[in-house]
Order: C-alpha cells, then structure tokens, then sequence
C-alpha cells in the first residue's frame, strides 16, 4: 500500500462517522425492550405467547417488533407477544406482532443490541401507566421539536430552562463543543493520521533516497553531457509529481474498495446498518493534497543530494 | 568475517538511508505499541480502579447495569446482605443531580452524594479540613458537606464556606427549596473526573436536601466480602438471598464494559494494530528487497568466493534484525510519549474519571510489541533471501561486468 493509500485510510479514520458512546444501553438476561412510540419509551418485557393466536388474534393490539429482537425471540408475524413493563410480569398486555422494522442506526448505540417495538401510543399509555399516579397517562419522555428557526436553538433552550425549571433541552446539531464525544474521537484518528504520515514519510524518504542512489551514474553521465542541474531537477520533480499523482489515485481506490470491506465487517460484528467508514470527496482531496506534495518533496529532497556531489564522484565505480 | 559484521557493515554503509529505515520503524512501531497499549487499557485502568476502592461487588437494581436504577428500601437490603458470612462490609451509595446557586453566576451542576458513615476514607481522600461523620459539627445550623478540589477550585470554596444547592428533579418541574451547606472539608473524590463536580453529605442532609424523608432509595450498594471469600461466592450469596436485585463482582462488570463500551477501542486497536504490522512488513521487505537488487553483483562475489547461500541468508536476517530491531526498541519509549499525548486527547471526553486513562502499561505488552515486531522483520527478509540465495551466479556476474 502506497503511502497515499495509507495516509487516506487514516485520514478516512480520522474524519468520517466512527461513532461510538460508552454508555450504551446494555441488554441483559431480563431482556429489557425498549418501546418507541415516537418519543415516548419504556423499558418492558416481552414474551412469545404463539399459544393463544387464534383464539385473540382480532382483539388484540398491534405491535412492531425490531428486525433484532424477532430473531432473539423467535417470533414471527402473525404471532401474539406479551408485554409487561415488569419483571414478574404483571400487567402484561399481548399484542399481535403485524410487523418487522430495522431501528434507524444511532452512533450512540452502535454496540448495543436494538430489541425495541413500536406500539399505538394510547396501548403505550396503557401498558405503562401507574395507577398510583395520576399523571402517568399524561407523562413522555422526551420530545422532539421542529424549529422554524434552527439558530434560534440556543434560545430556546434558555427560554425552557427559565420557564420549566427541571426540563432540559438540546439541540440535535453538533453541539461545537471541545469534549463532545465525536469531536475528541475526530482529534485522537487526526493525531493517529499524522503519526503515520510521519512514518510513512520517513519509509519514503529513505526509499527515494536509495533510487536516487541508484540512478547516481546516470545523472553523473547527463551532467557529463552537459545538461544542467536544473533540467535534470525539473525531470525529477515531473517523474515524482507522476508517481505521486498516480499513489495518491490508486491510495483513493484502495480506501473506497476497502470501505466495504470495513462497514461489512462491522455492521456485521455489531448487527447493524450503521455507515462506520465513508470515503467523501473532501476527504479524498485531503488525501490527496497530503501525499501529492509529499511524494514530490521527498523526491527532490532525495535527488539533491545528488545533485550537489561533483560530476566525477557521481561518474566514479 | 561472520554475517552479523558483515550486515553491521552494509548498515553503516549507507548511513542517511539506515537512519531514516530506523526512524520509519520507529515510529510505526511506537503506532503499534499504542494500540497494544490501547486494547486492554480502559479495562485495565477500569479494574484498578474498583479494585483500589476496595469493594469487590456491586448490587444494582436490575440488569439494564449502567443505567441508572434505584435499589428501593436500600437499608433493608444493605442490613441482609450485611449479615451474609460471606461479607464484611456494606457500603450504601445515594447520589442525586443538583444545582449550586451562587448569587450573579449561573449555576453550577454537582453531583449530591451520601454514603453509609465510615465509608467516606475508601470513596475520597481527605485534602483540607475535616470529613463527615456523626461527631461533625459545623459551626452553623446549616448540614455539613465535604466538597471534591474542582468544585472548590472553581468556586474559590473552602472549610467553612456555606453552600446552598437545589435537587434537580428530572422531568418534572420542581419546586424543590434550596439547602445552605457547610463545607467542612475538601476531599479528592476515587471516581473525580476534571468536568464533573461533587458534594457529598450526610444521609439526613441528604433527605433533606430532596425533601423526601421518607424515601430509602440507593444507587447502588458496595459490598466487601471477607479476605478467603471469593467474589463470586459472595455474588451468588447475594443473588440467592436477594433475587430482586442484581450482584456484579467487579470482574464481571469489566467483563460487561468489554462487551459493549469499550469494544471500539478493542475493535480499532485491532483494525489499527494489523495495518501497522502491514505496513511495516511492506516497508522493511520493500527497503532490504532494493537493496538487494542493488547488490545483486556484491552477492554473487561473494557466493562465487565461497560464501556458503545460509551465510548470505543469515547476512540479511541480520540486516533486517538491526533496522527492526534499533527502531523497535526505539519505539518503546517514542510510543510511551505518544500514549500520554493520545491519552491526553482521548480523555477530554466528558465525564472520564481523573484516574481512569485509555493507554495503560503491561509489562505482557512490551513483550508482544517486541514480538511481532521481530515476526515482522523476519518475514519482511524472506524475499529478499530468496532473492539472494537463488540468483546465478555466473549470469549476474557476467551482467554486473557488461552493464
């Protein structure tokens, strides 16, 4: 692999959606199902309860069911699942799966395994609520909100922690800040790019350090002939401006050949249709303005050497 | 001449090319340590951590470990786990999100915690003034509280200081009143991290300050199980008397971290540790493999003198051996003074504890890093060996001799 091709694998590290959170949801040996009407969830179990199909199939709630949590539990459509937002399982309602989804992937949850459902929200309302508390049927727990201004983000933020003391609320963008998650993930692969250019660099040079001492008797015979330093410094610099051009091309279709490789591997690893790798047009210019100038540098820097000996040392076996 | 000299020779023949072959593995190999050093580092730093509070399990309330769940009627449950004869002692954690207010700043959140009494000395250490415990009396009738260095650095607090905060109450609006604090002493908390801000109290105030007297919820319980138990034995004791609630020893909580938030590091150490070696294999054969080429002549020489193929073989092993070798033990220090620049980036993410850090040095580490690396140089020599030991002799001298 060429050095572009290295350093865009590194650059693609570096800069495309790797996403992770540490805190990811954990499902463990209750089965927790995570139930998503929108925005409102809650944690539940669910059980196959295939026994009763026909005998309630028609008055029974629908539910979908995650494409993760149909193969965990071995459930069709067609099937009746009970559900009970406790673990002895009182107040348990069935409902008949009439559906399959794949959960919209989240960076945050990526290594998290997705059992979810969706349900009507009045049989979400049902399921969850506490008869103790009268306000359980009137209870979500999130909201989303579409701006008619998306910069006034920031206000409204401030404008709902004044009036409801106790609400927070957050913007969807980027937030910006320094220890934001994504960002600090960007900066540790941007240093892990730049160690390995350094490396690279270092290979490199001493790589066109040994061509140039190759071809030491053929410029010791073109500076006999009479051909200036300077012509033979331009033939250098077009010879590895060419090489470098054609690395950093084949660098690019190396990394867009892998990053298939790569999404498969780990949207197989982690049972999702998360994009971890993405080779984009600001990144392959990136690559390439990197290994470009650095091909043809250590060409020079490598050939200068060269240059500077006498005609006789360079001639001389 | 033996064959180690004879490659020493060849090395320092060409002296800028050595340098910068050297300096190339070098820095590709400290790459390569860090990722070892990357692998099992969070775990390593998250199990010295649990294991220096000297508690060796933890009792949540439910599977969904770590999120958070309240463990209710914590004191009934610490009492009976307390009497286990496999525990030697329960240690009950209260935490809630609150708010500082200080007059003309915005607030400032903390983390509100209360513990068992007699606890406080394994959770933080005490840096000024006096901790808590029943004896306390603070020279108001206000509750005593000890604060974390941040906290107190920040809001220039001291003992002696008043502190008033108010429990935040999530999804709900609250109009929970504030409590005035005397800070009695300032502490380093075992789990600060530099972003995260801490008060800790006495379980009254603590109440008092959620204005629920009456609630016995915990976060979590802490156990220490007798110096011949082991965890396990006192988990399953656990589990058995108490089945509504959950016992992890901390092997198995860093066994359950492994599994799910720290597999990225596990799988991109991974991914990053195999391109290195790659990598390297590529570079190092591609450099001896020119240089060979360049010496085909040289070679043949001394093959027509006598020199027996496993001499010239054994010339370029060594060859290889001092490139990989130089730079590999070079890399071990030049990767160490990567790791804590990596390490310093990496731990800017929020909520990261001030003693928790993601390259963390095993011995077992060096010792693999040292080992592929002399893999890889071994493998990057057998072509150009081959090269050298197949090549005609008389052909190449004849070629040499013409060219």
């Amino acid at each position: 692999m060429g050095p572009a091709a290295r350093m865009l694998v590194f650059v693609i590290l570096a800069l495309v959606t790797v996403r992770l959170n540490a805190d990811t949801p954990d499902t463990v040996r209750r089965d927790p199902v995570r139930l998503k009407p929108d925005t409102t969830y809650a944690p539940a179990r669910l059980q196959a309860d295939a026994t009763n199909v026909k005998a309630d199939a028609t008055h029974v709630p629908e539910i979908l069911l995650s494409r993760q949590l149909m193969d965990q539990a071995r459930v069709h459509v067609g099937d009746v699942v009970t559900l009970a937002t406790d673990a002895d399982g009182s107040h348990a309602t069935r409902f008949r799966v009439v559906g399959t989804y794949e959960p919209v992937p989240d960076p945050r949850k990526f290594s998290a395994r997705r059992l979810e459902a969706h349900l009507h929200l009045p049989d979400l309302i049902a399921l969850t609520l506490d008869p103790k508390n009268p306000e359980s049927s009137d209870q979500v727990s999130a909201l989303n909100l579409s701006l008619l201004n998306p910069r006034d983000a920031g206000a409204l933020t401030a404008a709902l922690a004044r009036r409801l003391p106790g609400m927070g609320a957050q913007s969807t963008s980027q937030s910006g800040r320094r220890d934001d998650p994504f960002a600090v993930l960007e900066r540790f692969h941007e240093a892990i790019a730049l160690v390995t250019v350094t490396g690279s660099t270092a290979f490199l040079l001493a790589l066109m350090v040994m061509r140039a001492e190759e071809r030491r008797e053929i410029i010791g015979i073109l500076r006999l002939m009479g051909i200036p330093s300077r012509s033979i410094l331009v033939e250098v610099l077009l010879e590895g401006l060419l090489i470098a051009v054609a690395g950093a091309i084949f660098g690019i279709l190396v990394a867009v050949a892998a990053q298939g490789l790569v999404n498969r591997f780990f949207q197989w690893r982690y049972d999702t249709t998360l994009v971890f790798v993405r080779v984009t047009r600001s990144i392959a210019w990136k690559a390439v303005g990197f290994a470009v100038p650095l091909g043809v540098v250590a060409g020079l820097a490598a050939s200068w050497t060269l240059l500077r000996r006498s005609v006789i040392s360079l001639v001389r076996r | 001449m033996t064959s180690r000299a004879l490659a020493w020779r060849t090395v320092t023949a060409e002296r800028p090319r050595a340098v910068l072959a050297v300096v190339g593995v070098m820095v590709i190999g400290a790459l390569l340590f860090d990722m070892l050093l990357l692998s099992r580092g969070l775990l390593v730093s998250l199990r010295q951590m649990l294991d220096t509070a000297g508690y060796d399990v933890r009792i949540v309330a439910s599977d969904g470990f770590p999120i958070r769940s309240a463990i209710p009627h914590a004191s009934a449950v610490a009492d009976e786990v307390a009497r286990l004869p496999e525990v030697r002692e329960v240690t009950i954690v209260r935490t809630d999100r609150a708010v500082v207010q200080i007059p003309g700043r915005r607030p400032v959140e903390v983390a509100l915690v209360s513990l068992t009494e007699g606890a406080e000395r394994r959770v933080w250490r005490l840096a000024a003034g006096r901790d808590l415990g029943s004896d306390v009396r603070t020279n108001s009738a206000s509750p005593p509280a000890v604060i974390n260095r941040g906290l107190a650095e920040a809001l220039a607090l001291g003992p002696g200081s008043t502190l008033r905060l108010r429990v935040i109450v999530s999804g709900a609006a609250s109009a929970v009143p504030a409590t005035t604090f005397e800070v009695v002493g300032v502490a380093d908390f075992e789990f600060d991290s530099a972003d995260e801000y801490a008060v800790a109290t006495t379980f009254d105030a603590f109440r008092r300050a959620r204005a629920s007297t009456a609630s016995d919820d915990a976060d979590v319980i802490l156990v220490s199980s007798k110096p011949d138990v082991e965890s396990s034995a006192t988990v399953a004791a656990i589990e058995r008397r108490r089945p509504d609630v959950r016992a992890y020893s901390n092997a198995q909580l860093v066994a359950r971290f492994d599994e799910n938030g720290f597999a990225y590091f596990r799988q991109i150490s991974f991914v990053l540790s195999s391109i290195t070696l790659g990598f390297a294999f590529l570079l190092v054969g591609t450099l001896l493999t020119v240089s060979v080429n360049q010496r085909l002549g040289q070679v043949a020489a001394l093959r027509a003198l006598g020199l027996p193929r496993r001499r010239i073989a054994s010339m370029l092993a060594w060859e290889s051996a001092f490139l990989v070798g130089v730079g590999g033990l070079l890399s071990l220090p030049a990767g160490w003074a990567l790791a804590r620049q990596l390490d310093g980036i990496l731990r800017q993410m929020p909520n990261i504890p001030d003693r928790m850090h993601f390259f963390v040095f095993e011995p077992g580490i060096a010792a693999w890093h040292l080992g592929l690396l002399a893999a890889t140089g071994i493998a990057a020599a057998v072509y150009p060996v081959w090269i050298a030991t197949r090549l005609p002799i008389a052909a190449t001298l004849r070629l040499e001799t013409i060219s």
